[in-house]
């Protein structure tokens, strides 16, 4: 790499100075991040990865790319910003840090065409997802109801969710109207959901319909842009954050924009908008959140199976409790778990750490196990995935479910009386 | 470091426990104390006794630096590499042994994280009392080689108070055992005693055995609020000489309060120029008689006294205490947070002082601390890149110990000396005080290996 190259990117790692001095290096990040926790040692957490971005831009690392490595290293769960003494927003230091150190290391190019593709290409994407349908069921064995281990390669360790043959957004894709409506909303469902859990995305459009709420649904879905800022394209992640948007200030008719995926809301909402400066025009919302807040919809207990809550670490945490409200009274028998950690996915950090990421649910199926819930419910995509993947490792057959779902299956029974 | 080293190294703890790449050993040229950064030439982790056995000796042997670090959590540079050298990380050993309910001690590795320690002490259903506020981080091996406080140290004490025995490895990688289980022994010299406040600079910890207690049967927590300072100063002094010792006896500062409540929100009374956060524990009759006595004598000092009606407001009330120092952490970026302590007596006197010195050198100091037991934590904000102030700033210092000595203080109640402090220790304890403890390092550690640079020695 030039000279000139490499002054330019310490000089723009010393930008970020303002918010990196804010870490007194107290050292509190090492009680809550979920890789310190499995390695004790200090380049897995949040600050000795500052520390050492402050020695780039110090001149004390002289080879800025060597610590891409270790920033990449994170499953940008965020509990560090979250429990920051300081108050140092850790996740948009780590962000910006590494599309400043993806010039000293382009991506690989089967990295970039898989993000173009998933970024720039949702039609393509869409088109594809029968293959994959069939691709999995072909080349996997089913361990469980929708879940199967893929035979061949690196995946063959995982315990994955299937994809579906018909995209979520190809049969709600447009505007589904309540029978006695009293307002509209856009839902968006982000890639999981799409293509995966198709399920939770038509759970939460028909009981939005059951409460009179009329859901917008894209034809096809955009991606939030989250994988590409963990990989260091931040410009990416920003172009597909803007069409995001301007798609959603489009509707001009909807009053919020529901979302069943936390990472998303985070990737659109919140990190978004420090990215791009830019908010939609209404509030986005998560589901449980809209249904307690906006709809103050009441619940009977039903459900008598012994159920838990996983909260993920994405969720907008002033809400946790509506959460667990939502959750208890949707169940009888419900006690929310104790071990709140992350569950380690980190969606990007699992395909490329999958070994890793696979260690850190291991005290949470404990947990799990010792008091035998029969229900693990979370309302991420992500979450869900990574849990189902560690209670098939831990020899359990605790459901994994969204919130949503549980009440879907109430209004359905009740219908049918 | 020579390559043939850097291999040794690899050899005994395995080459996925070993790092010399400056990427790696960057992360481990600070800790919370602000002071340029300086990284060691390797940091190895240890997987059992034997290695750190074969790791002292290496060093010994080749005169390699030895700096022993569990989280890292030091506010006086205690685990700072000053000249390179091997950087030795505890924090794998992280199991509790034993928690013996008949005789009241468990078992612990150093490694182990003191929230993580009292956690599994109360689900048996008794207390560590030791609680300082980086517990949450902070290792039982740090706790006891920089002897830590915290809340309860002004009726329960601080970690020297439950060390009953200890096992180490001295510098030539030997065994040790100090102290042991009976709750009297008087066998040979208190090596427990020696290794306390000891920085790492006489033997590397490996396990100790700590005493338990029962937890209180009850307790009451107070919110006094005063418009005048020294006059919540001064309560401090007049409850401990009537003979009550209550559990905690905290203060905040006019600039701490406000502070805490611009961040955190929790209702305090912003215009108040000090606040006390007692709490009195204990068998509940006497708890009921104290803190009547204790409310009775903040009135007389013309405190506004508030009772935490349940545990929801007594927790609200040590969540303020809890947020001071973050919350002042989020003001400026450099915080640099001193750990002066005077005779009770003296802490009206010192509190003035702090007030009439951050006025002198026009900075920005939070008062907040242990009032109860003198532990005082002058909290300077500044910035380090703004060179003329941290010349203020280190002069401020400077007077801040010249009067804690002058009140017959000390420069630190349990942040220890490490680099931070050095160079006033022989202010406080004189020349030959110095030498004695060098004859007593050099003779234990000849080649000066156990984390040299810090105290002086």
């Amino acid at each position: 790499m030039s000279d000139k190259k490499v002054d330019e990117i310490v000089k723009e790692l010393k930008e970020l100075e303002p918010l990196i001095i804010q870490c007194s290096k107290c050292g509190t990040c090492q009680s809550v991040c979920p890789i310190y926790d499995k390695d004790l040692i200090e380049t897995s957490v949040a600050r000795g990865k500052l520390a050492l971005i402050e020695a780039i831009y110090e001149g004390r690392i002289e080879q800025a790319g060597r610590i891409f490595k270790h920033l990449d290293y994170c499953v940008m769960c965020t509990r560090c910003k979250q429990y920051c003494p300081s108050g140092v927003q850790t996740d948009e230091i780590f962000l910006r840090a590494k599309s400043i150190l993806r010039k000293t290391k382009e991506l690989p190019n089967w990295q970039k065409a898989v993000l173009k593709i998933i970024m720039q290409k949702p039609k393509l994407l869409a088109k594809t997802a029968p293959l994959m349908h069939i691709g999995l069921k072909f080349g996997s064995k089913q361990v469980k109801e929708d879940i199967f281990k893929p035979l061949f390669g690196e995946f063959s360790q995982r315990n994955v969710v299937s994809i579906k043959s018909r995209p979520f957004t190809s049969k709600y894709g447009g505007l589904n109207k309540a029978k006695e409506e009293k307002m509209r909303v856009i839902f968006y469902p982000g890639c999981a959901i799409t293509y995966m859990y198709t399920k939770w995305g038509e759970a939460v459009v028909e009981v939005l319909k059951h409460y009179g709420v009329s859901v917008y649904v894209s034809q096809t879905n955009k991606c939030c842009g989250i994988p590409a800022a963990t990989m260091g394209e931040l410009d990416l992640y920003k172009q597909v954050v803007n069409e995001n948007l301007e798609w959603f200030d489009s509707i001009t008719d909807a009053s919020y924009i529901v979302t069943a995926c936390p990472t998303c809301q985070y990737g659109l909402d919140d990190m978004g908008a420090k990215i791009t400066g830019k908010k939609a025009k209404v509030p986005m919302m998560d589901i449980v959140v809209f249904l307690k807040e906006v709809l103050n919809v009441n619940i009977k207990p039903q459900e008598e199976e012994k159920s838990t809550l996983h909260i993920p670490c994405h969720y907008e945490h002033s809400k946790d409790n509506i959460l667990k409200e939502f959750m208890g009274s949707i169940t009888k028998d419900f006690e929310p778990l104790e071990n709140q950690n992350c569950c380690g996915f980190g969606g990007t950090f699992n395909a490329k750490y999958y070994k890793d990421s696979s260690k850190i649910p291991q005290s949470k199926t404990q947990e799990i196990k010792e008091k035998d819930f029969k229900k693990l419910y979370t309302p991420c995509p992500g979450c869900a995935m990574q849990l189902s993947d560690a209670l098939i490792k831990a020899n359990l057959d605790t459901k994994v479910a969204h919130p949503i779902e549980a009440l879907y299956e109430m209004i359905k029974l009740d219908q049918a009386k | 470091m020579q390559k043939v080293l850097i291999e040794a190294f690899e050899g005994m703890v395995g080459k996925q426990n070993c790092w010399s790449n400056i990427e790696d050993t960057m992360a481990y040229s600070y800790d919370a104390f602000p002071e340029e950064p300086k990284a060691p030439d390797i940091v190895v982790k240890p997987q059992n006794y034997e290695q750190i056995s074969s790791i002292i000796k290496l060093c010994n042997e080749n005169s390699i630096p030895l700096i022993v670090r569990g989280a890292g959590t030091n506010l006086s540079g205690g685990t700072l590499p000053v000249n390179g050298g091997c950087v030795m990380l505890m924090s794998g050993f992280n199991n509790i042994l034993e928690i013996n309910m008949d005789d009241l001690y468990a078992v612990v590795q150093a490694g182990v994280v003191t929230q993580k320690f009292a956690d599994a002490v109360a689900k048996k259903g008794l207390l560590y009392p030791p609680d300082p506020a980086s517990l949450k981080v902070s290792t039982l091996g740090g706790n006891v080689a920089e002897n830590s406080g915290g809340l309860r140290a002004l009726k329960y004490g601080v970690t020297s108070h439950y060390l009953m025995g200890v096992k180490f490895l001295d510098s030539e990688g030997n065994f040790i055992k100090g102290g042991g289980k009976p709750v009297k022994l008087v066998t040979g010299y208190n090596l427990p005693g020696l290794m306390l406040s000891s920085e790492g600079t006489l033997g590397v910890m490996v396990e100790f055995i700590l005493k338990l207690v029962p937890p209180p049967q009850s307790r009451k927590s107070l919110l006094v609020i005063y418009s005048d300072l020294i006059k919540a100063s001064q309560t401090v002094s007049d409850i401990i000489s009537s003979k009550i010792v209550p559990a905690t006896l905290e203060i905040l500062d006019n600039f701490t309060i406000q502070t805490v409540e611009k961040f955190h929100h929790l209702g305090l009374p912003i215009s108040a120029q000090a606040i006390l956060l007692i709490e009195v524990d204990g068998h509940e009759a006497q708890v009921e008689d104290e803190y009547k006595k204790v409310a009775d004598i903040c009135k007389s000092f013309g405190g506004e006294v508030h009772i935490a009606k349940d545990d929801t407001e007594r927790d609200s009330l040590w969540q303020a205490r809890r947020d001071a120092l973050s919350s002042l952490a989020r003001l400026n970026p450099t915080l640099i947070l001193e750990d002066a302590t005077v005779p009770r007596s003296k802490v009206p006197a010192m509190m003035q002082a702090i007030n009439d010195i951050a006025k002198k050198y026009n900075l920005l100091i939070g008062t907040f601390g242990h009032a109860g037991d003198g532990n005082l934590h002058p909290t300077i904000l500044t910035d380090k890149r703004n060179v003329e102030e941290m010349k203020r700033v280190e002069k401020a210092i400077d007077e801040i110990f010249e009067i804690t000595l002058k009140l017959e203080g000390t420069l630190s109640g349990e942040h220890g000396i490490g680099i931070a402090k050095a160079k006033y220790l022989e202010s406080e304890v004189g020349k030959s005080t110095i030498a004695f403890m060098k004859r007593l390092k050099y003779g234990l550690d000849p080649n000066n290996i156990l984390n040299p640079h810090k105290m002086s020695l």
